[in-house]
């Protein structure tokens, strides 16, 4: 087993027992949403230091491509989740230029263009394709415990992709452009084609996570899949954990997401409140993450 | 029906130029993007909404209020992260995920004081007869905010270019080191760049009811946005190419409302992206760093 | 993937069983000590006003029946008290999602009421059904939630969105006067539809849409679109939007100094109140709306308190004059009070098939309530148009159309 597998494992499994034991199985899907959504960053952030406000942008396309799917393909779900995927990745194909503005612009910009994807999704002269703003209602598919199931496994997929990542060339060839870009085009790593690799890895995951969420809800409205907040939540969530570890974005999610939902969720302002706090502090005083803590006293962390 | 909306557009041109200005300065002094920019417009808003509530105050007299508060504020919030961050490994980007961290706190404070709901300032307080101009009819409180917007521009234009500040402000913007080197404060120079920056996006959040539509908590971040789209069309780091980035923006932007209102959300984004992708220096100035 | 479900069906039937003898069991024993009403409200955020007099409106009932020992329950043949388990959603669908879970799977709530509006009850509908509970919907009036083959849901207060402007667009044919009509709709399930019928129905008229666009439900400034109707010289203006959108239209028609013959907007019908002190008694001069109680009273009332007992005895217990959505939510609790009473077990579908037993029977202060027999929508209330004649500093109401009910002509075109 490569390092970090055997947590993997262990994450998963607990989802997969949970809703036996747990009745709001809601709360349960959107923690693991929530994970993906994480992990996905950390594939980009944590391997090569961009910091994709707009990642919502990709659930959102993600949640559409696989709906559309469904309602004007007629695919059954699991093929309509591909497609949701691929329409996400397309997404990223196109955006895939902005890799080459720096942190911030590239920050910005991919904020915009996921206002743009929005925009377009949800324009009222586009109803009779993507229902423009009068949203989605896949009731006939609707199955929720079957779309459960399908998370955990998106879940699995997802923390997959990260231990390959901390344990390949690949993962390395990222780090090593993250931290000295000009002297890993020397050292013979194809800069463009690597971080392109990382960032449509990340697209994918997020498309999956928000086909399977499309899928589970089955009736939403544009604004709340390409809501900032899905960013912000999954950006917190993996800059508290710690990036570039497997572990950093899964303890960030369970801790806040965890903390969201006992005092956040009927006070959202107040948990906002601590997100914000949580960042400024983090920036200041621990820029790596909780998991940087651990490496301090010699733990090694997957 | 065109010259109505080219008017406009120079209205909302002008006042956009206010909205941004700000962000650029901050930009051109500390080559940081203050994400919470449009955050503190929305506490100028609330100010302004707030004065006019609770004691039916003009929202002009909310002007010399927002301007003292939010020059402290920014002095102080200079002080407080600032220097530390400088000394980090990756200043620009740590400061970027900071500040989106503030722009977080002041969003949840403001919906903590005043609630998720929608404010709005009646566009009657000043008066409620249109102002005819060039023989088109114009609501009053759009007059009065370009007006006030033309107004505060000049007062950048002279703090900038005939000012001892000014001076020691733009030799900042050029080289923080050289700036540094021929003695000249930087720290307080930039602590007040910072502070006239949120003084600015402050005052144009007085007539954001006016110009934006309703006063809300979370407009923030829509806003700090778009005025990175009209900084980036003027010119980054350069504050009056701000201007021509607002007018064109402006006009750009009641062209598409007229003309094709359901497209019209999407272009200050496809602006924003087209121009850093495209022609990243600006309609002026010079070009952005690239990684 | 189907093994991880066969054997998480497995486990769940091994699970179930002994729970399915136990509840049995319990159900002939115990009488419960409460009826749990589960709720959601919205105290910010686009919703927030109206979601918030639909749950005064609900606990005012709620407090009616507990005054009196309870709601009488036909299954166990007693009187049993309320509990209203509530909790606040912000205006926020994917918070409401998982608060709906929390309700059923965690309160075990015995009756559970949607959020007020479209948005809010959007996502209620497929929880509702995957748990098998009756969704009491107050006023989501969207058409797409009423399927024939989803039975777990009724609508109690409104007819459903697209049948509002029937007696509208009949008006605009039959006024003469008026052929050119400008529409502005925000683009939700809710206005849109109104949008779709009122395009409909003016098909083939000789009255023509000179102007007809839709704007995101977040618009909040109307100046320049205003400008651009008033280029199109309509002879009616019909503005569909929620309170904020005719807060802001109504708003932005006043600074702009423009005058239409003719102006309609929804919400000063239900929330005169509100939109009235925002916009003043001046601007709503004139102008046309859908009329709903308090402006309307239902004289045939057979069940529940009658309006003017509910004013008085809703002031009395709040120190608010209700307004509609009031009504609407104590219009709710009077339908689950009628259902308790009749239905033979507390099992959601026995619960639906007593509401279908006294479909069309039932008038309360809300009107007549009649529920379509195969989609759960209502079909009982019709709203008729009404125009805002100025009387001193106040307002009435002159009810214009359907003639059977017109209490006069309507000034037109506006003074």
């Amino acid at each position: 087993m490569p390092r970090g597998g055997w947590y993997s494992v262990g994450v998963v499994l607990m989802f997969a027992v949970l809703p036996f034991v747990y009745g709001n199985h809601a709360l349960l899907f959107n923690m693991m949403m929530y994970l993906v959504l994480a992990q996905g960053i950390n594939v980009l952030f944590g391997f090569t230091g961009y910091l994709p406000f707009g990642y919502v942008g990709f659930f959102g396309t993600g949640a559409y491509g696989t709906s559309l799917a469904i309602l004007l393909l007629h695919l059954p779900p699991l093929p309509a989740l591909l497609v949701g995927a691929a329409a996400a990745m397309l997404v990223g194909l196109v955006l895939a230029p902005l890799l080459k503005l720096s942190g911030a612009y590239f920050a910005i910009a991919s904020l915009a263009a996921s206002e743009v994807v929005y925009y377009i999704v949800s324009n009222p002269h586009l109803t009779p394709l993507t229902q423009g703003p009068y949203g989605i209602s896949l009731v006939q598919t609707y199955n929720a415990a079957q779309s459960y199931a399908v998370m955990v496994a998106v879940l699995a997929l997802a923390l997959g992709a990260v231990v390959y990542l901390r344990n390949s060339n690949l993962g390395l060839a990222l780090q090593a452009i993250r931290e000295e870009p000009i002297s890993a085009g020397f050292a013979g790593i194809n800069v463009v084609r690597e971080r392109t690799r990382a960032w449509l890895l990340s697209a994918a995951l997020a498309g999956l996570a928000g086909g399977v969420y499309a899928w589970h809800v089955s009736v939403f409205y544009p604004k709340p899949v390409f809501d900032l907040s899905i960013s912000v939540f999954a950006i917190v969530f993996t800059l508290f954990g710690g990036a570039a570890t497997l572990l950093g974005p899964v303890v960030g999610t369970l801790l806040l997401y965890g903390l969201y939902n006992w005092i956040g969720i009927s006070q959202p302002e107040y948990f906002q409140l601590v997100f914000g706090i949580v960042i400024v502090v983090l920036v200041l005083f621990l820029p790596n993450g909780l998991m940087s803590l651990l490496r301090r006293i010699r733990v090694d962390v997957p | 029906m065109l010259s109505y909306t080219l008017l406009a557009g120079l209205l909302f041109g002008l006042y956009f130029s206010l909205v941004a200005v700000g962000l650029n300065l901050v930009f051109g002094v500390m080559r940081l993007i203050n994400l919470a920019h449009g955050d503190f417009l929305m506490l100028g808003a609330f100010l302004a909404y707030g004065l006019y509530a609770a004691a039916g105050l003009n929202p002009l007299y909310a002007i010399p209020a927002a301007i003292v508060a939010f020059m402290l504020a920014g002095v102080a919030l200079y002080y407080a992260v600032v220097p530390r961050l400088q000394a980090s490994r990756d200043p620009q980007m740590l400061s970027f995920i900071l500040l989106f961290g503030v722009s977080q706190i002041i969003e949840a404070l403001a919906v903590i004081a005043f609630g998720n709901n929608q404010r709005a300032i009646p566009a009657t307080v000043f008066g409620s007869r249109p102002v005819l101009l060039l023989g088109q009819s114009f609501p009053v409180a759009w007059v009065v905010s370009a007006a006030v917007s033309a107004v505060a521009l000049v007062v950048v234009y002279v703090y900038l270019y005939h000012s001892r500040l000014g001076y020691a402000t733009r030799a900042v913007m050029a080289s923080r080191d050289e700036a540094a080197s021929t003695g000249i404060n930087v720290h307080r120079v930039s602590a007040i760049a910072l502070g006239t920056g949120l003084a600015l996006a402050a005052v144009a959040g007085v007539f954001s009811a006016f110009m934006l539509g309703s006063i809300e908590p979370d407009m923030g971040i829509g806003i700090t946005t778009t005025s990175f789209a009209v900084i980036v069309i003027g010119s980054l780091g350069n504050p009056l190419g701000t201007v021509l980035g607002g007018l064109v923006y402006g006009v750009g932007l009641m062209v598409m409302e007229t003309f094709y209102p359901s497209w019209a959300d999407l272009l200050p984004y496809v602006l924003l992206i087209l121009i850093l992708l495209v022609r990243p220096s600006g309609l002026l100035g010079q070009r952005v760093r690239l990684a | 993937m189907t093994k991880y479900l066969r054997l998480r069906r497995w486990l769940l039937a091994c699970a179930a069983l002994p729970m399915v003898l136990l509840g049995a069991a319990a159900s002939q024993a115990a009488v419960p000590k409460e009826i749990r009403i589960g709720t959601l409200y919205a105290d910010s955020g686009p919703f927030a006003t109206s979601s918030l007099s639909q749950l005064a409106g609900l606990k005012f009932w709620v407090n009616e029946v507990n005054r009196q020992g309870g709601v009488f329950v036909r299954a166990y043949g007693r009187k049993i008290p309320v509990r209203l388990v509530t909790y606040n959603d912000r205006s926020s669908t994917t918070t409401a999602a998982t608060l709906y879970n929390q309700l059923i799977t965690e309160d075990r709530v015995n009756i559970l009421a949607a959020d007020f509006g479209s948005v809010l009850t959007s996502v209620a509908v497929p929880i509702a059904r995957e748990h098998q509970m009756l969704l009491f919907d107050q006023t989501g009036t969207g058409a797409a939630f009423f399927t024939r083959d989803n039975p777990y849901i009724v609508l109690t207060s409104l007819p459903t969105s697209a049948r509002w402007p029937y007696a509208l667009a009949d008006f605009l044919k039959a006024q003469g006067k008026i052929r050119r009509v400008a529409l502005l709709y925000a683009t939700n399930d809710f206005t849109g539809s109104q949008a779709q019928t009122l395009r409909a129905r003016l098909q083939g008229s000789g009255v023509k849409l000179v102007f007809d666009h839709g704007v995101p439900t977040s618009t909040s400034s109307y100046a320049l679109l205003l400008h651009n109707i008033q280029a199109s010289r309509p002879d009616a203006v019909i503005e569909f939007g929620f309170p904020d959108n005719d807060i802001a239209f109504l708003h932005d028609l006043q600074a702009s100094g423009i005058k239409f013959k003719m102006v309609f907007t929804i919400f000063p019908g239900q929330l005169l109140a509100l939109v009235q002190k925002n916009v003043g008694a001046q601007t709503l001069a004139y102008t046309y709306t859908y009329p709903t109680p308090p402006l309307l009273v239902y004289n045939r009332v057979n069940y529940g308190m009658g309006l003017d007992r509910f004013s008085r005895a809703f002031h009395a217990a709040t120190g608010t004059q209700p307004n509609f959505l009031n009504i609407a939510g104590f219009n709710t609790g009077l339908i689950i009070q009628k259902t308790l009473d009749t239905a033979p077990n507390l099992r959601q579908m026995t619960l639906r098939r007593s509401v279908m037993r006294f479909s069309g029977k039932l008038h309360t202060l809300d009107g007549a309530f009649r529920i379509d027999a195969t989609t759960g929508a209502q079909i009982g209330e019709a709203l008729p148009v009404g125009q805002f004649i100025p009387v001193g500093k106040g307002l009435t109401v002159r009810m214009v159309y359907p003639p059977a009910i017109a209490t006069g002509r309507p000034a037109y075109p506006a003074p």
